[in-house]
């Protein structure tokens, strides 16, 4: 949404260089830690459960969902990141509260040591009165005791930041054992998607970087989106599909009814799923392109789908026309 | 709730930052507290003459622009403050460069703003939006005004224009409805809508402008929604339907800007979070030193004009 002020009608890059600096140079660590060796996976498992509305058993759809994954969060201080972002109530932007409060106790019921919910929004400022709005504060148990606002949180530096060498994260991100991407299935008018790694964005603290986090838009929307899924390698996606968002998203589209969730520790994998479903081609979103060169799995042969099988619950997003070339035949 | 190093985090018990301990700072201007505070900010100021936002972080932003308001109000006119303006001065949003203008001129830019104009951006090297451009406009009038003895008549002149022409951008970015969000005015060709908190700062800064009587209406009525979310919260503990929630950060900000601009609002004041920006602006906005981010002579008040 807020990508810039300007359009451009070639590259974006033509007028705001950015330093030469590889895509894959920089690998995150934790303030000075050795980083790590990233290797692409040769495949990857992703699950889709049917959900038809958020008032069916989401606790035990979850559950069953993390199981086929083989998830063990015994022992484990867990983030869940949710997708606040705005509020409009002829709209669905945010995570439904429903699918938070059910993972909220999906992760306690597995053991995790610790479960917080946590989010910056890139737009507001006053993030409990949006998850106020979006119900979270009078539907989530204690929401005001476990919520993280990510943007007004302590922060640390981490090395390997696109050509920006270094970036400013929360501590409560960086310190979490695994972090749940607890995105909504939502198209975006830069991106062509806003699934579990754009989702992201919202662990950049906006006390360092502002309202909006511009400077991701800086560096680039696609290559931010790969960077930040490198650092937080330690993830887990589960995407709210019960109700997603098509045309033009990620604020201003339209509700669309798809009735899954989608779930997996392959993140790329997982966005490239939820694009079949959504009729999008992943190989034509510039960041599952990326991302399929070191991170993750997009390759639909490499993926074994688990659960119900995306033609079984594929519907075709509206698209806005930068991105119809892309439609799934 | 203020840290042994001198300065407030946004929660008690946080870590310090720049923000709430310039805000902090600001609503006990005069007490022996802010003494501590300023040593703190003081030190927090970079070479270049930005400040960084917190002890960890070590590149300047936006907060810069509070420093130098603080700086003004205490009479502080040293080194700090005049590299605090020389460095807000020579920061403007990338959007304005000259290859920029050119592709637009060219045809291969489509900009949604006058790129000639230039505002302020949260941090070096990035686009200017609302806040930081509201914030040193009214850092920049204050010292041109209260500190002028103290700067070269080539600041002057700069801080001028650049109040002009941020100004300007301003006017130029606000939404159709005549509020402000976080600087967008539409996308892909659909408006947006603008923001209570992002509204009253922008009035901030524009402060002594004319046209702004559209703006101060929409302002109005965001207090009045504001008001009457409250109320629909009360209601709601006896089982009416809450339809929409109050922000006391919105609410903080639009009774200091409203004020500012004569508009005297009967808000409630606090949040039950102890967040630190909120409490202080609730000070400054509804305490005797509301001038403390004025920019102009407010001449009379007018009570309860939205009443």
């Amino acid at each position: 949404m807020s990508r810039s002020q300007t359009t451009l009608k070639t590259t974006r890059r033509d007028f705001i260089p950015v330093a030469g600096a590889s895509l894959l140079a920089g690998v995150a660590g934790f303030e000075g830690a050795k980083p790590p060796v990233i290797s692409r996976p040769e495949s990857a498992a992703v699950t889709i459960i049917k959900a038809r509305t958020y008032s069916e058993d989401l606790v035990k759809r979850m559950l069953e969902g993390i199981r086929e994954c083989g998830l063990d969060v015994r022992g484990q201080k867990v983030l869940l990141k949710p997708n606040l972002v705005e509020f409009d109530p002829a709209t669905c932007i945010n995570t439904n509260v429903a699918m938070v409060a059910a993972a909220l106790e999906v992760f306690q019921t597995l053991g995790a040591s610790e479960v917080v919910i946590g989010e910056g929004p890139g737009h507001r400022r006053d993030t409990y009165a949006l998850a106020e709005m979006a119900r979270y504060r009078g539907e989530i148990a204690d929401f005001d005791g476990r919520f993280v606002d990510l943007n007004r949180d302590d922060v640390s530096p981490v090395q390997g930041f696109a050509d920006r060498g270094e970036i400013y994260l929360p501590n409560s991100a960086l310190r979490a054992d695994l972090i749940i991407s607890l995105a909504k299935m939502k198209t975006h008018h830069w991106a062509g998607a806003t699934l579990s790694m754009k989702n992201f964005f919202g662990l950049v603290p906006g006390s360092v970087y502002g309202w909006p986090k511009n400077e991701l838009h800086h560096v680039g929307i696609d290559k931010s989106i790969v960077e930040l899924s490198r650092i937080f390698r330690r993830s887990f996606a589960i995407v709210d599909g019960i109700v997603g968002m098509e045309g033009n998203g990620p604020i201003q589209g339209t509700p669309k009814q798809v009735g899954v969730m989608v779930m997996g520790s392959d993140l790329v994998a997982v966005d490239a799923t939820c694009c079949r479903i959504m009729g999008l081609n992943p190989a034509g979103l510039e960041y599952l392109r990326m991302a399929s060169e070191s991170l993750g799995v997009i390759d639909e042969k490499r993926i074994q789908q688990r659960g119900e099988s995306i033609i079984s619950v594929r519907t075709n997003f509206d698209l806005i026309k930068s991105f119809q070339q892309h439609r799934l035949s | 709730m203020q840290n042994a190093d001198g300065g407030w985090g946004y929660f008690p018990g946080k870590q310090s930052w720049l923000e709430p301990t310039a805000y902090a700072a600001l609503a006990l201007h005069g007490e022996p507290a802010v003494d501590r505070a300023w040593k703190l900010i003081e030190s927090w100021q970079l070479k270049d003459g930005g400040w960084r936002p917190a002890a960890d972080v070590q590149i300047a932003n936006w907060t810069t622009a509070l420093c130098v308001t603080i700086a003004t109000l205490r009479g502080e006119f040293g080194g700090p403050f005049q590299k605090g303006v020389e460095w807000l001065l020579g920061s403007w949003g990338v959007e304005s460069r000259l290859v920029n203008r050119m592709a637009v001129k060219m045809g291969r830019l489509e900009a949604d703003r006058d790129l000639r104009l230039k505002g302020w951006p949260w941090k070096p090297n990035t686009s200017s939006w609302v806040e930081p451009t509201a914030h040193t406009i009214v850092a920049l009038k204050q010292a041109s005004s209260n500190g002028a003895s103290k700067l070269s008549s080539k600041y002057r002149d700069e801080i001028r224009e650049r109040v002009r022409m941020g100004e300007a951008q301003l006017m130029d970015v606000r939404c159709r409805d005549g509020g402000w969000n976080y600087g967008s005015r539409a996308v892909l060709g659909g408006d947006l809508p603008s923001y209570p908190e992002t509204t009253a700062l922008a009035l901030l800064g524009l402060q002594g402008h004319a046209d702004l009587s559209r703006s101060l209406e929409r302002a109005s009525q965001m207090a009045r929604d504001q008001r009457s979310q409250m109320i629909i919260d009360q209601q709601d503990q006896q089982g009416a339907k809450k339809v929409n929630a109050p922000s006391p950060l919105a609410r903080a900000w639009l009774r200091l800007a409203l004020r500012l601009h004569g508009v005297n609002v009967d808000l409630p004041l606090g949040t039950p979070l102890r967040d630190v920006v909120v409490t202080a602006v609730d000070a400054i906005g509804a305490g005797a030193n509301y001038q403390l981010f004025g920019t102009r002579e407010v001449s009379r008040e007018k009570p309860g004009a939205i009443s």
